[in-house]
């Protein structure tokens, strides 16, 4: 069956790919979804600060009005706070307007269950089922839902995130922070929070912009320059940038250097594992070991995933886990709720800072380094399944490989090191993730299994 | 509930003023949509407009087809005020404030609750005319549209419909007598703003289906004489100095007096008329269904009495034009310019509260200052492909045949003692007769006659075809 939902709901173009039409059957699909066993579902929706948030919201809430769902409108908000939004006020569903870090010219739309949590892929299946189908449950006129706004999912989603810290020692230490929301929906909410939480805010890109005109959402290097230089300037505490939905969070230490996810996930993680002394994390398989090796000093362990987040989230609550994350930024706090969550990741970090009462780039050279290194190798995607087969019949044998993943493509682990080979569900591409202790370790690795895999190919 | 299958969209949804249907049948947020989409495309290509304001209804299926055609809307770069679930009057006054290159209701007006629609206006309250709705059915069946690019999808503002246009009526009508008033809102859109502003201005209200009920199970949304008996009885019990019903958006009022007596539209122009409006000279807006007393009472006051097709696109059009002082619609729609340009019902009973606060007579004896004629009304069954042909010749023939022959709008035959009209039905098969003389005799006279002569054209053109 052809696929809606990517890795995190559906994108695309807007008025191409990704247009009203889309928009509203979908509501239609997912509303006749809902129908099925709940007699008057109640959705919360929400938008991330997109040009074209107002069309798709429109459209989508057409959608499940016909089909009998009542829509609570929340208005421009982070993702994380309609997930939390779903759970606290018991709503059905969620639906989320956002193409998260995609550039401005796209958008998306993301669900959750009633838990606040992303849709499984079970429940999107049978929604695209649906979908495809036409055939929607729409009800008589007399049944057609009913549409409200309600405006304070904000003010309830920073009260959740306030009471979850110890926000007295946090104001304690009025830590100075650069923020950059990339002009995104966290512009709602980071700046008030940080103000409560006793911060001195320099605010960069707060204001909500779907031309996204300070900085692109992704919240990668080379789009941070600006956050980097200053918090060396103003001698901040640190900086942090969010990306366009606000569910991950980004460092830059107090010298402005910009801390990779793995770090801040380790970061966190360990100081989690500390408190629960130990228990269950997860994380995807791209993951640096850096995170397995500081859970591991704190007695915990960690499940690794496929990759995304929803995958995470549902190995965490299934596992009962005190800590879980992605390397991208995206961390999550069970605790709270089972999904990625930029306010609770700037909170904690805050806190992290009022116990340790020692500098971020202090804290972040206690973690252990490896050298990741990211390249693609090319495959047609008619070919991926049999190398990844014959891969695993050359290799298994081999002397070097310790031990093989088959979690998501393939993961050969080595003495000191690993390496991830990904096939992209989009591209004719293998991902290819190598980690190793030094830098040269890697290459060496990176260009063995990239000269293995073209000869494969030529026997193939 | 039911599962539809995409099906051709019927032309027949699209009428002279509106666009109506049943929905899920005739309508749906998919028509809907791609209604929104030549709004906007029209707005913007046609009119070189940038905004349209959006209101609906209280019926349970407004908000969907609203959210739908917004969506259409924005799709193609121009920009939605949405003021929500309001009456007419509410959607229409914001937007015009706004100033909106167009005004979009979403309702089916009187219609029963299953059935819904939407209506245009232009932001200075004159009706969108059947010409420019008709560019915008061809957009719709042609699937004619112009999708805008990422970075120019029009935004959507909500905006509050209920404060301005309260306070609007708050610093027009004072009261120095406290007069008591029956309401009766049939639980329709009317709800939303007749009763709290009634309270604001000083009226005592005695409420009659008060409490918003989108499935108009109280009353039929058409507040026609016999929909008005709970209406009629809680004004005895009351001791009224009126009442007034309205339908279900709110753009059409009638109003009954202290003795329970239910007003036509024409007799209650004929006392705003006389008694509500502050010049004495300029012009009044009758159609050519109106009663003949509208001319006789009004016009040797001093007022022009001018007279326009059917369709309150044309009173609108019409009232702006001449600067007229009060339109009437003998269906019910009743505009006062000092005002709005356009057909908000709230405004008749205020401005017959302000007659009654100024003279010292109860309404009744005002209303019993003019005659009441009698009037007849007949349909007779004509295909439609060859009614309007049928009132072609008719026009042709009469014309020739008679002095005083109007031919507007259907044609119309004045006579010293009385006048008849004969319609084609925009809508359906039929045409419509309708006659109206200083005395029952006379009308039986005259309506056979012309009955006759149209029956025997409707023969002619049959046996032609």
């Amino acid at each position: 069956m052809t696929r809606l939902f990517g890795t995190n709901g559906i994108r695309g173009v807007v008025n191409q790919d990704m247009n009203s039409t889309l928009a509203l059957e979908m509501g239609q699909a997912w509303g006749t979804y809902l129908k099925k066993t709940i007699p008057r579902p109640k959705c919360a929706i929400g938008t991330d600060a997109r040009l074209s948030n107002q069309m798709l919201k429109s459209a989508i809430t057409a959608g499940f009005l016909s089909t009998g769902c009542d829509v609570i409108d929340v208005g421009l908000v982070p993702t994380p706070t309609l997930q939390y939004t779903v759970k606290e006020k018991q709503f059905d569903a969620g639906i989320i307007i956002t193409a998260s870090h995609n550039p401005p010219q796209f958008n998306g739309i993301k669900g959750t269950a009633d838990d606040g949590t992303e849709l499984t892929k079970n429940v999107e299946e049978a929604i695209e089922q649906i979908y495809f189908s036409k055939l929607f449950a729409l009800s008589d006129w007399n049944d057609v839902g009913s549409y409200s706004t309600w405006d304070g999912a904000i003010e309830l989603y920073i009260k959740g995130v306030l009471s979850r810290v110890d926000v007295t020692s946090i104001k304690k230490q009025q830590s100075h922070v650069v923020l950059d929301c990339g002009n995104g929906a966290g512009s709602l909410v980071a700046p008030l929070l940080l103000k409560k939480l006793g911060c001195v805010v320099t605010e960069l890109n707060c204001e909500p912009d779907g031309t996204f005109p300070g900085r692109h959402s992704e919240p990668v290097p080379e789009n941070l320059t600006l956050l980097m230089k200053k918090v060396s300037e103003t001698h901040a505490s640190f900086g942090v940038g969010l990306d366009g939905d606000a569910d991950r969070a980004i460092f830059v230490d107090e010298n402005g250097s910009y801390i990779w996810g793995d770090k801040s996930l380790s970061l966190v993680g360990k100081y989690i594992t500390q408190k629960t002394k130990g228990g269950i994390t997860v994380t995807p398989v791209t993951t640096s070991t850096c995170f397995e090796d500081v859970v591991r000093q704190n007695k915990g362990s960690v499940v690794y995933t496929k990759v995304g987040s929803p995958i995470v989230a549902g190995v965490m609550k299934k596992n009962h886990a005190v800590f879980g994350g992605e390397e991208n930024g995206g961390l999550i706090f069970p605790k709270f709720q089972f999904c990625r969550d930029s306010a609770m990741a700037l909170a904690t970090l805050l806190e992290i800072l009022a116990t340790e009462k020692r500098p971020l780039s202090e804290l972040i050279a206690e973690i252990p380094s490896y050298e990741m290194l990211k390249t693609k190798i090319a495959c047609p995607n008619e070919k991926k399944e049999r190398i990844v087969n014959q891969l695993v019949e050359e290799m298994k044998n081999h002397q070097e490989i310790t031990d093989i993943d088959r979690t998501d493509g393939l993961k050969l682990y080595m003495k000191d090191g690993w390496v991830l080979m990904r096939p992209s569900g989009t591209e004719p591409i293998f991902r290819v993730y190598v980690e190793a202790k030094e830098k040269h370790q890697a290459e060496r690795v990176a260009l063995f299994y990239k000269n293995l895999v073209e000869s494969l190919m030529q026997r193939a | 509930m039911c599962s539809v299958m995409k099906q051709p969209i019927s032309k027949l949804i699209f009428r002279a003023y509106d666009i109506r249907g049943l929905y899920n049948k005739d309508i749906s947020p998919e028509i809907f949509y791609k209604i929104g989409l030549a709004a906007g495309t029209y707005v913007k290509h046609t009119m070189q407009g940038k905004q349209i304001s959006v209101g609906g209804d209280i019926r349970q299926s407004s908000q969907s087809l609203a959210h739908a055609f917004i969506a259409g809307v924005t799709a193609t770069g121009v920009h939605i005020h949405h003021t929500g679930t309001t009456s007419f009057g509410q959607t229409l006054f914001t937007g015009g404030k706004l100033k909106a290159d167009l005004i979009a209701f979403v309702t089916a007006s009187h219609l029963p609750p299953e059935w819904n629609g939407i209506k245009f206006y232009y932001g200075d309250g004159v009706g969108f005319p059947e010409e420019n709705l008709m560019a915008i059915r061809d957009l719709v069946l042609r699937d004619s549209f112009e999708l805008t690019s990422w970075d120019h999808i029009g935004q959507v503002t909500p905006v509050d419909a209920k404060k301005g246009y309260k306070e609007f009526f708050t610093s027009q009508f004072k009261f120095k007598k406290k007069l008591t008033v029956a309401l009766d809102c049939g639980g329709a859109s009317m709800t939303l703003s007749a009763p709290e502003i009634f309270t604001s201005v000083g009226l005592h209200m005695i409420p009659v289906y008060c409490d918003p009920d989108p499935s108009f199970s109280k009353r039929p949304s058409d507040p026609k004489p016999k929909n008005l008996t709970t209406l009629v009885s809680a004004m005895k019990d009351n001791a009224c100095d009126f009442g007034v019903a309205f339908d279900g958006d709110g753009d059409r009022a009638v109003i009954v007096d202290n003795t329970g007596q239910i007003l036509s539209a024409d007799q209650t122009g004929i006392v705003i008329g006389r008694y509500g409006l502050k010049k004495n000279k300029g012009t009044i807006i009758v159609n050519v269904e109106c009663s003949k007393s509208v001319k006789e009472q009004l016009e040797p006051l001093g007022y022009q009495i001018k007279q326009i097709q059917v369709g309150h696109t044309f009173l609108t059009l019409e009232a702006k034009q001449t600067k007229a002082l009060l339109g009437i619609e003998s269906s019910g729609h009743l505009i006062i310019p000092e005002y709005f340009l356009f057909d908000d019902a709230l405004v008749v009973p205020l401005k017959i509260a302000q007659i009654l606060d100024n003279i010292k007579r109860p309404l009744h004896d005002l209303v019993m200052e003019s005659p009441s004629y009698p009037t007849r009304k007949e349909e007779l069954e004509c295909a439609d492909d060859i009614k309007f042909d049928v009132i072609e010749r008719l026009k042709q023939d009469l014309s020739k045949e008679f002095e005083q022959v109007n031919t507007m709008d259907g044609v119309r035959i004045d006579f010293k003692e009385g006048w008849v009209l004969i319609r084609a039905s925009n809508t359906s098969p039929i045409i419509r007769l309708t006659a109206e003389a200083d005395t029952t005799a006379i009308l039986q006279d005259l309506s056979t006659r012309f009955m006759k002569k149209t029956q025997e054209m409707i023969q002619q053109k049959k046996t032609a075809l």
